[in-house]
């Protein structure tokens, strides 16, 4: 009966021999909400660094299959909600850019540490790659993979504030309608802004113009130079909303992806047979 | 690190698992102010139960739902927020007719085996669904399906099919109408034409109205269910009156529930489509704490500490519930 009551596993209806396993992990003032998709022997581990606030919801579906596919795979995947959002506590309001920026370091030392021993891959799509790029940069991880990586999250921010006014416009006419511009000067002139739920801090904003990505990675080539570690770069292209700008969501979340998971599968998979720096992971 | 663990419940909240028909569903469980643990007794009270929006995960939009989650449960009630297959951190798969299966009643059979294994388990009177959009139809299946649905909270529902998908160039003179002012005039135009084209048709719903879903309503309003239903200020629309030309479906469905039914309904001001923003959050909030009250009220000492949270999610995140029971938690340690 108490198995029952608190039961977190998840059996893939699917594939009954993947178990996701949903919990929370205490961080200074909140809870993150994690999702672990356990594999017995993997020979790699991921950990998902998902896209900003509202973005979460749009690519909600995409990411989660992404999570199954990778475990089919037998890679161990590990994704999780921000600080203040989705399913785990905190004040969104009240978090910084550093408050995310340790959940990445803690938790992607939560999964190294598992055992038996395997290459972690830190995989971030949209503010998500800035995340997981510092996270590399800083030395965690064997491998890195970004998805639609922008240079500083004011860029990011940008993208989001973009889709949410879209949506916005649908339902209003004529004076009613404000423009991106128009919310973007609410900003900076000190007023905070309420975007899709999600009430952003000037705090935010201001910061989201130094929150960039490191140097090092700014293209394939330059990271090849700079890290021994593996490092996979993709611009996600309309096709692949909604994990990029665009598309409705209980239609193109719900759309096959498998021609965009097919390749950056292989690419962990090769990476983690090669090993780090081309020596195999012991 | 090693040590670091997940853990499986939180001061003020649960995951867990639902049978579902077989498939596994994720759920998240809010524990009531009064401290009602997932091994003792409900007492006898309703929970209030979140089915998803369309594909939207269990957190809903702005994570409204864990808001209006942590509401009901600081007003005494439990509640509980689950994923259907195929959403959120669900098992199963979500197809790209998921909007069709909904508006079918598709997911009345595992929504009514999630609402049986809820009033089992916590020792409920019943459940109030909550849904909001295509939940919201997903809900009234429910209401009409299940035994144990004591009651609906419908946010911003709809009662039609959607129509085949709009030319291009249609999409383009509506963009086009919204943002200009000689297309806003046109628009207007437009719209009266259309409302004289109803009138002319008679007083019934349009051709793509959803026949199944009023029945479904017809059978649960009309035996006195209660029923809240809010509603958001729609594109040229006053009130809960919808926009000149197209057919007023509150309107009929109020009709439709005839003398005996419990239906509340409410325009909520300043609110989007999503409730999700400030002022619809508070709004929903203050009219689902009103409508409990009215209608499932609880016992004193059900209730020890009665207090809406403050406005946003977090004010209710840092409730703390003295009565969680940290033997429930499961633990995953790091291997």
């Amino acid at each position: 009966m108490r198995e029952q009551d608190v039961a977190v596993t998840n059996q893939l209806h699917e594939n009954e021999t993947i178990e996701e396993r949903a919990g929370y992990y205490p961080v200074s003032g909140a809870h993150l909400y994690a999702v672990l998709h356990e594999v017995a022997e993997p020979v790699a581990r991921v950990l998902l660094v998902g896209p900003f606030a509202s973005e979460r919801h749009n690519s909600y579906l995409p990411w989660v299959r992404w999570a199954r596919y990778l475990a089919a795979a037998n890679v161990e995947v590990l994704r999780y909600d921000y600080r203040g959002t989705g399913e785990s506590t905190g004040d969104f309001e009240a978090m910084t850019f550093a408050d995310w920026k340790e959940d990445v370091t803690l938790l992607s030392a939560w999964l190294k540490d598992r055992e038996p021993k395997a290459p972690l891959v830190l995989h971030g799509l949209g503010l998500g790659a800035i995340l997981a790029g510092k996270a590399f940069d800083a030395g965690t991880g064997d491998g890195l993979l970004l998805w639609s990586a922008p240079a500083n999250a004011n860029q990011a921010l940008r993208q989001t504030l973009m889709r949410w006014v879209g949506l916005e416009q649908i339902f209003k006419f004529g004076d009613d309608r404000q423009s991106a511009s128009d919310y973007i000067r609410k900003l900076e002139e000190g007023s905070p802004l309420e975007v899709d739920g999600y009430r952003w801090s000037v705090k935010l904003w201001q910061e989201s113009f130094e929150f960039a990505m490191p140097a090092a990675l700014a293209s394939e080539e330059i990271a090849a130079q700079s890290y021994t570690r593996p490092v996979r770069s993709v611009k996600l292209t309309r096709d692949a909303a909604p994990l990029t700008k665009g598309g409705l969501v209980g239609f193109d979340d719900l759309k096959d992806f498998s021609w965009l998971y097919a390749p950056n599968r292989e690419w962990i998979l090769a990476m983690a047979l090669k090993g780090v720096g081309g020596i195999p992971y012991a | 690190m090693r040590e670091a663990p997940m853990l499986g419940c939180i001061d003020e909240r649960e995951l867990i698992m639902l049978g579902g028909l077989d498939v596994r569903l994720q759920g998240t469980y809010h524990r009531p102010r009064s401290g009602l643990s997932v091994a003792s007794g409900g007492n006898g009270r309703v929970g209030v139960l979140f089915v998803n929006s369309l594909s939207l995960p269990r957190a809903a939009s702005g994570d409204s739902a864990v808001h209006w989650a942590n509401g009901v449960a600081a007003l005494g009630y439990p509640a509980f927020r689950i994923d259907l297959p195929g959403i959120g951190d669900s098992a199963g798969h979500a197809s790209t007719d998921l909007l069709d299966r909904i508006n079918a009643g598709e997911l009345a059979p595992v929504t009514d085996a999630a609402i049986k294994e809820l009033v089992s388990r916590f020792g409920l009177s019943g459940i109030v669904v909550f849904g909001h959009c295509a939940g919201s139809v997903s809900a009234v299946y429910a209401g009409a399906a299940a035994r144990d649905c004591k009651g609906l909270i419908l946010l911003d529902p709809y009662f039609h099919l959607p129509q085949a998908k709009r030319p291009k160039l249609r999409e383009e003179l509506s963009g086009w109408a919204r943002r200009s002012k000689v297309g806003g005039s046109l628009s207007n135009l437009y719209d009266r034409a259309k409302n004289l084209a109803m009138k002319t048709r008679g007083g019934g719903p349009p051709g793509n109205a959803n026949k199944q879903l009023l029945g479904c309503w017809k059978h649960v309003a009309s035996a006195g269910m209660p029923v809240l239903l809010l509603k958001a200020p729609g594109i040229k629309a006053q009130g809960t009156k919808p926009r000149v030309g197209e057919f007023d479906y509150i309107e009929y469905v109020l009709k439709l529930a005839g003398r005996r039914n419990c239906v509340s309904a409410a325009f909520v001001e300043g609110a989007d489509h999503s409730f999700a923003n400030r002022a619809g959050r508070v709004a929903v909030q203050s009219h689902i704490a009103e409508w409990l009250a009215m209608h499932f009220p609880l016992r004193n000492s059900e209730v020890k500490n009665n207090t809406v949270p403050r406005g946003s999610k977090d004010s209710a995140d840092s409730i703390e519930s003295k009565t969680a029971d940290k033997e429930h938690c499961l633990v995953m340690e790091g291997r």
